[in-house]
């Protein structure tokens, strides 16, 4: 096997392997299905070497540890076809270091742990087990490490902690909390919230990250939330870990998020979801066979002349395609269905029906986005996208409609899916254009920066495309490009965008024309910058909003019956604030807008959930992290505090304490439209017809009059 | 007239579907003013003695306020919005006001700082282009300081904490322009922007203060129509009682 430019190739225990240089022994072996075992590192946090664990042999002075290890071309080997770096992963010497490792470990662990103890499956008792390090030569640790019971969510053990410093990275870099850190040194050393404080009354926010990264007991889950789905039974932990898809994610988090995941059984002919609805779960099949197909076929908006005696106007309708619907795709055992609308918060694209009598795991986004974490289930995800939604999904563009399958086809080894986490930048105003950008999932901010100040060109939801105009025209970018929230991009590089133009001139054409038609539209938006009123309006997301509160000045009194009735329909607490945006005699008052690109749907458990409706709602196992809130551009959702009651002990029956406590939690709140009456209470209560609830283009509407 | 009274309960629980707030707001409207002509009808065109005339006289005012509350009601929005450009909600405008007193200090308070040795820490000015000397510099300087300190803490700042001081020289746009403008003339240049922001401060006070003052207006007249209208129940209902047991 040779190796190309900017590839090595390695040999892990007699397996010939070729990745990219960079690459790390950890993820060489990973991608090539050879398991090395490792504590401190997980698969989307930065690995740091801590525990030593995957070490391996290079046949170098010293073991090298694979997570951290980079693979790099050797420029001193004697011939060209020898590999790179040849690499042991099992051999005895490498056995007997990762047993006297975990001898040593294990003499400062309390084994069984609370995690050992509740569902088996503490990593470190388990290679323990696996190497026979059970029994440790080495002394106990003498002075006793505390257990903080302080949380009311999160259980600390600071006894079975390795100082992996696995949550640590979670806080930080995955969540940007950073309330946990390392707290002594040496022998004392501990992890510490707010550098000493208790769990409890540190400003962590219970997103739980750190639990589900913890590999032993020393952070566990004190309470499960309930299930937020209408029907199905909800499956153990022991059940699902059994289950291969799930046998990568931590017991912890199955443990507190077993409301999220149900069993139900389909009888044949049934549908799970059908095409345009909003169902927002992904299935995956445990027994049975499901049939997935498009039922529409598929169409493109055209307009037509509407010419009458004294009137001419253009009326919009669908031109279907030439091309048939697409045929019936049937899934099977251990398959995932359903995740990319679950995943986008979109209506499905397509329609699923269960062909014979069916048993489905029916799971929400947290979920998916967990088991997205590892690397090997994410690389599956994203080559089921490529093969089953790609096409789908480039086709659902007016511009790419007309390509032929054929050359979608070719395309699929080209493209190449990239990931940005929230904020980060995609490209910058003036970098060099060399590929073209289709969004998969999630939010794109587009600004452009002048020397008076930055201008926010457009946010581009799932579906949309971007880079086409610098790539067009002067070969630099126009504008800088981040990532909303967690993004997916499907990245085709220039040489095969040029390739897609000249096999079809007609999406060249329409490429032209949408460049254009930005072109102008950016210009209008320049030269509305000093028109306050309708700068305002488009940069506070207004048009994108399914039901604004709006209230007409010139008739309102300041009466406050609106807040009156708002407080009194929820317990007190008002879920909106009379204050916010004029625009001309309206003011959009403060209160969820239930917006049609919704940027708060990041929760870490999916309590907060889009409705068939459309409408955006918030279920009671929300912990109180405020990601949501902090994702709200316009302030509309509120943290409101409850007492809640909780036992001291932790949430197996068998161990629970009899002592309960109670503890104040923040619970996220939003506008529900008061979904259980009629008629919003605010609307209802107003006694000068001065509140009205209206989508944005209504209020456009409003404002042109 | 019982119907019209419910509509305070009717407010009051918001929660009751009984009908839109906005449809018991009309049926007040509207009933009440048919009321007056009905009852006058009843009474023969004549306001009576004693009793009847105590009744027809807390009828006739409860009806003359209500139609004043009814035009204030569906004037005053208008105006308020059309004058009132920082508009709040009424009942955070002291919590407001507290926020203006504090922005005010923490533009200033770097100018006077008791411990500050050169007072105002500026550039030496141009006028003092012939007295080159560090201590002309700094004394001037220093009572400029003095004198900004002082124009504060007599004059603005009483303003800021008081709500509604519409007797203030500052309420005034044009006397509180004057004021800035002779405040500017003693003091560097560098103190300008602060100045300006100050001047912005006083402006937003003096807007809250109108919104305060329109708000009032906007409901003062409840204060004589609910009582005159609760009395107009009772002596209605002695009315009534009189009536049947003495006809």
């Amino acid at each position: 096997m040779a190796a190309h430019k900017n590839q090595v190739l390695l040999t892990i225990d007699g397996l010939d392997v070729v990745v990219p240089a960079g690459t790390t022994i950890f993820d060489a072996a990973r991608m090539h299905g050879i398991d090395i075992p490792v504590l401190c590192h997980q698969q989307d946090e930065v690995p740091v070497g801590a525990c030593r664990m995957c070490v391996v042999d290079v046949k170098e002075r010293v073991y090298a540890a694979a997570c951290i290890r980079k693979v790099e071309p050797n420029h001193r080997k004697a011939n060209a076809e020898d590999p790179d770096l040849v690499v042991e992963t099992k051999n005895d010497g490498v056995r007997a270091a990762r047993k006297t490792l975990l001898e040593l470990l294990m003499a400062d662990h309390p084994a069984p742990c609370i995690r050992e103890r509740r569902n088996g499956d503490c990593q470190l008792e388990k290679l323990a087990r696996e190497y026979g390090a059970t029994q440790t030569p080495y002394s106990r640790r003498q002075t006793g490490r505390e257990l903080d019971n302080s949380s009311h969510i999160i259980l600390v053990d600071h006894a079975a902690c390795i100082l992996c410093d696995r949550c640590i990275r979670a806080c930080a870099d995955l969540r940007h909390n950073y309330v946990i850190a390392r707290r002594g040194k040496g022998y004392n050393a501990e992890i510490a919230f707010d550098l000493g404080k208790p769990m409890g009354s540190s400003s962590c926010v219970s997103c739980g990250e750190c639990m589900f990264s913890c590999p032993t007991g020393a952070l566990t889950n004190r309470v499960s939330l309930t299930s937020a789905f209408e029907s199905g039974s909800v499956c153990t932990t022991d059940e699902l870990l059994a289950i291969p898809i799930f046998q990568h994610v931590s017991s912890s988090f199955l443990n507190f998020n077993q409301g999220s995941i149900v069993k139900r059984r389909v009888r044949q002919g049934e549908f799970f979801y059908r095409e345009g609805e909003g169902s927002w779960s992904a299935f995956y099949i445990l027994e049975g066979q499901v049939n997935v197909f498009v039922s529409t076929q598929p169409a493109h908006v055209g307009t037509e002349d509407h010419t009458s005696l004294f009137s001419r106007s253009m009326r919009s309708k669908l031109v279907p395609s030439a091309e048939e619907s697409q045929g019936t795709r049937q899934l099977g055992p251990n398959t995932l269905f359903g995740e990319i609308s679950c995943l986008n918060s979109y209506p499905h694209s397509a329609t699923a029906q269960a062909a014979t009598d069916c048993v489905v795991l029916e799971m929400r986004h947290n979920v998916l986005d967990a088991l997205r974490r590892n690397k090997t289930f994410r690389e599956k995800f994203d080559n089921d996208y490529l093969t089953r939604t790609f096409e789908s999904h480039l086709r659902q563009s007016p511009v790419f409609s007309e390509l032929q399958p054929d050359f979608i086809k070719s395309l699929l080894p080209k493209v190449r899916l990239e990931r940005y986490a929230p904020g980060e930048v995609i490209f910058k105003q003036g970098d060099l254009a060399d590929s073209f950008y289709l969004v998969r999932r999630g939010f794109v901010k587009v600004v452009e920066s002048h020397p008076s100040g930055d201008i926010v060109l457009a946010y581009l939801p799932m579906g949309s495309h971007f880079g086409v105009t610098s790539l067009l025209g002067e070969g630099r970018r126009l504008a800088t490009c981040s990532a909303l929230d967690n993004v997916d991009l499907v990245r085709i590089a220039e040489e095969d965008f040029e390739e897609m133009l000249e096999v079809s001139p007609e999406v060249g054409r329409r490429i032209s024309e949408i460049r254009d038609e930005r072109q102008r539209d950016n210009q209008q938006r320049f030269a509305q910058a000093g028109d306050a009123p309708l700068n305002e309006f488009l940069r506070q997301g207004i048009m994108e909003a399914k039901s604004l509160l709006v209230l007409d000045l010139e008739k309102c009194t300041r009466c406050d019956q609106c807040v009156k009735a708002c407080a009194d329909a929820h317990d007190g607490v008002t879920r909106l604030v009379r204050d916010g945006l004029r625009l001309e005699h309206f003011l959009v008052a403060t209160s969820c807008r239930h917006c049609l690109d919704p940027l708060c749907m990041v929760c870490p458990v999916g309590a907060i959930q889009r409705q068939p409706s459309l409408d955006i709602l918030i279920d009671n196992s929300c912990i109180g992290c405020g990601e949501c809130a902090k994702n709200c551009p316009y302030g509309n959702i509120n943290m409101h505090e409850f007492e809640v009651v909780y036992n001291e002990g932790w949430s197996t029956s068998a161990m629970a304490s009899t002592h309960t406590k109670k503890a104040i939690v923040s619970k996220a709140t939003n506008c529900n439209l008061c979904a259980e009456l009629k008629e919003p209470s605010c609307v209802y209560a107003c006694p000068h017809d001065a509140a009205h609830r209206v989508s944005g283009k209504e209020f456009n509407a409003m404002l042109v009059k | 007239m019982l119907f019209a009274t419910l509509l305070s309960l009717r407010k009051k629980y918001t929660r009751w579907r009984i009908g839109r707030t906005q449809t018991w707001m009309r049926g007040h409207i509207w009933l009440g003013l048919l009321s007056y002509p009905l009852i006058l009808f009843h009474a023969g065109m004549s306001f009576g003695h004693g009793l009847t005339f105590a009744l027809m006289l807390i009828f006739s005012l409860v009806t003359l306020t209500g139609i004043a509350g009814t035009l204030l009601q569906h004037y005053l929005p208008s105006l308020m919005t059309e004058r009132i450009e920082r508009e709040t909600i009424y009942y955070q405008i002291d919590r407001i006001l507290g926020q203006l007193v504090d922005e005010a200090d923490s533009l200033l308070m770097p100018f006077f700082r008791k411990d500050a040795e050169y007072g105002v820490m500026v550039p030496a000015a141009t006028r003092t282009r012939t007295k080159t000397t560090a201590n002309v510099l700094t004394n001037e300087n220093a009572n400029a300081g003095k004198l900004l300190e002082e124009a504060y803490e007599n004059n603005v700042k009483p303003y800021l904490k008081q709500r509604g001081a519409y007797r203030h020289p500052l309420h005034d746009a044009n006397r509180a322009r004057t004021f800035f403008t002779s405040v500017r003339q003693v003091t560097p240049q560098a103190v300008h922007p602060a100045l300006a922001a100050l001047e912005s401060v006083c402006a937003e006070k003096r807007e809250l203060d109108r919104q305060s003052l329109l708000h009032r207006i906007l409901y003062s007249w409840l204060l004589i129509h609910v009582p005159l209208a609760y009395g107009l129940i009772l002596l209605g209902a002695i009315h009534a009682v009189m009536s049947l047991r003495y006809a």
